[in-house]
């Protein structure tokens, strides 16, 4: 649980990869199209990508203890199983930093009507909210580093619960490995507010297509911790509408709500405390332009989180986070871009015994860099990174990273 | 729909007019082919085929065995539906050439003009093959965006985002084989071969091609398909004569 990543297996993947991407015979070796098998039903993807970072003192880009998404392998594989013109399973094996490989996706989608722009998606689906949680791959990432909102870990979590504001406080800016009284009294890292990378178990429908479209689903988990197995006998409801009105043009609003307290934690309240209405509340907008050789995005994300009241200083209001980010992209020259991405995630504020401070350490990351295109399908992308934090240790981090991603 | 070639670019339905010293047939392949430049048997051949009295038609049928299913997407495994429909792209038509030109002093020819189109999200052609300094338009006939690019070697070149009834073009300055692509839609692929001189044909969808205006002499003939090339085939034009020649593609 504790293990540190595991450098040495990420930096020699690198080298692998690099000897195959540029060799002269990676043409033959490396494959430009997904695989098909069973007269085309069956088409399979693959991904493979591997980063390496500087050293990131204050676990800025920590996913959860063990996974920094600036010194990372990943491989997965993609497939999608046509069981007709309306019907196909989908799914993906992944695994991360040589764990064993795990399906993060696995769902049946079905069209009900042909000629209806209806569909239904019910497994372990892509979440509907928001606008990058469905693509936090290397290869549709500008840069190497995630934003804040659906990577970087606050201090709350699910099994575990502050009793009091200065229970919060206590924990700001440690949210890669945060503990709290009430629940699990294991040491174990936070919820960010979106987890990009584990997706949620459930049902989902798409309506319209373009120039509207609206997305919803009904899941176990919530956008903070996706589930495969209910931990809270709730569900969460989520939506998204997008609209293209123009091409090149996409704007998207987003809502979400659901239950996060595990039993783990909502059992361990003192008599009297209801588990009630500990949901995770979250909105989001978000837009993308693109023109010639510019692409630009901009997210805004607002959760709240309703933790219980135990003990005094009292924690009576929301935690609310607000993410906001805005990034963009300019291709110079075929095969070759730069890239920035400015990023900000603020807390509301609570009253300790001293004072009123914000629940969650204030975060901003500015990361700059650029992608260059080897072959079609393998970028080699370079970034620097700067985060800083409202805390009094690991303040700040500037960290330079390397990217190499693959994928057909 | 009439098996007939396709009507490759205007340079190529243009009858011959020029062919370099030292032409090239087709430079280099995706997969490290490359041709040798032209000496020997084009060297003796006579240097115009004004009169089509005078020069000679290769015709055949290129039949490839190899199965080629369409290019597939990505599983889409991100999207919250069904993908937008598609066109499938014929990726039998073939490219038929001659792997030396004949020699001589012949006059530049004027810059042709080609198009390939993006129409629902696929590449039309899927094989477009034009001389050197041919420009290629790509026109935008979606209602979505699309951004062509190539990272080939003979042009590499990136249209960026550009929306429907719009077109872009590219001049196609070196000899060799240009791979298209599209940033967006991973699944739209082409091929462009671009050549030194007008000694080639596309295919029709059965594989029959004509070679038409070819001046008299002994030619080495090779037939390309999807990176595939065959090995070169002899053969021997006379004035006025009609050479059948035919390939098998594995």
């Amino acid at each position: 649980m504790t293990s540190k990543p595991p450098a040495w297996r990420v930096s020699s993947s690198l080298v692998l990869m690099c000897a195959l991407a540029v060799s002269p015979a990676a043409a033959d070796v490396l494959p430009s199209h997904p695989f098909t098998m069973f007269g085309g039903r069956l088409v399979v993807g693959g991904l493979a990508s591997v980063s390496v970072g500087s050293h990131d003192p204050g676990y800025f880009n920590y996913t959860d203890y063990e996974h920094d998404t600036l010194r990372l392998l990943r491989l997965a594989m993609r497939a999608a199983f046509s069981l007709g013109d309306r019907v196909s399973l989908l799914g993906e094996l992944r695994t991360e930093n040589w764990d064993t490989f795990q399906p993060y996706a696995l769902y049946l989608r079905v069209r009900p009507w042909r000629g209806r722009a209806i569909d239904i998606q019910a497994g372990r689906i892509p979440p509907v909210f928001g606008a990058f949680s469905r693509r936090p791959y290397a290869s549709d990432n500008f840069l190497i580093g995630l934003p804040l909102a659906y990577q970087y870990l606050t201090s709350l979590r699910a099994d575990a619960l502050p009793a009091s504001a200065d229970d919060l406080i206590r924990m700001r800016g440690r949210g890669w490995l945060s503990r709290f009284p009430i629940g699990s009294h294991a040491a174990a890292h936070g919820l960010p507010l979106v987890a990009a990378f584990r997706w949620d178990t459930g049902v989902e429908v798409r309506l319209g297509d373009d120039p509207v479209s609206l997305g919803a689903a009904v899941t176990t988990g919530t956008l903070s911790d996706p589930r495969v197995r209910d931990n809270n006998h709730g569900k969460q409801v989520s939506a998204r509408l997008e609209v293209r009105p123009v091409v090149g043009l996409v704007l998207g609003v987003s809502a979400a709500r659901g239950p996060f307290v595990a039993r783990a934690a909502s059992s361990a309240l003192p008599p009297g405390v209801s588990a009630r209405g500990l949901d995770q509340q979250a909105f989001g907008a978000d837009a993308e332009y693109s023109r010639g050789y510019w692409l630009v995005r901009s997210e805004v994300l607002i959760s709240r989180w309703r933790v219980p009241a135990v003990a005094p200083p009292l924690v009576t209001a929301p935690l609310d986070a607000t993410s906001v980010f805005a990034e963009g992209r300019y291709r110079i020259r075929p095969g070759l871009y730069v890239a920035g991405r400015v990023d900000h995630l603020g807390f509301s504020d609570v009253t300790g015994t001293a004072g009123r401070e914000s629940w969650d350490a204030p975060v901003t990351r500015v990361e700059v860099g650029g992608g260059y295109s080897v072959r079609r399908n393998v970028l080699v992308k370079v970034a620097f990174q700067h985060d800083s934090r409202d805390t009094r240790r690991y303040d700040a981090a500037a960290i330079v990273a390397a990217e190499l991603s693959f994928w057909f | 729909m009439a098996d007939a070639p396709i009507a490759t670019p205007s340079v190529a339905r243009r009858r011959p007019r020029r062919v370099r010293p030292s032409a090239a047939g087709v430079a280099a392949g995706l997969c490290g082919l490359l041709i040798a430049p032209a000496h020997s048997t084009a060297r003796d051949a006579p240097g115009r085929a004004q009169d089509p009295a005078a020069s000679g038609t290769i015709v055949g049928r290129v039949v490839v065995e190899r199965p080629l299913p369409p290019i597939p997407r990505r599983p889409s495994v991100d999207d919250l539906g069904m993908p937008r429909p598609s066109d499938v792209p014929d990726r039998y038509r073939s490219v038929v050439y001659l792997e030396t030109a004949p020699q001589g002093a012949f006059e530049q020819p004027p810059p042709g003009q080609a198009v390939m189109r993006q129409h629902n999200e696929t590449f039309e052609p899927h094989v477009l093959a034009v001389t050197v300094g041919t420009v290629v338009a790509f026109p935008n006939l979606d209602h979505v965006y699309h951004n062509v690019f190539s990272l080939s070697k003979a042009a590499r070149f990136d249209l960026g985002r550009y929306a429907a009834g719009r077109s872009k073009s590219v001049r196609m300055e070196h000899p060799g084989i240009v791979r298209v692509f599209c940033d967006i839609h991973s699944h739209m692929s082409a091929f462009i071969l671009v050549f030194s001189h007008p000694f080639f044909a596309v295919t029709g969808p059965s594989g029959v091609y004509r070679l038409a205006g070819v001046p008299p002499g002994t030619y080495h003939v090779i037939a390309w398909n999807e990176g595939v090339a065959s090995e070169p085939q002899p053969v021997t034009v006379r004035p006025g004569d009609q050479v059948t020649l035919d390939f098998v593609l594995r």
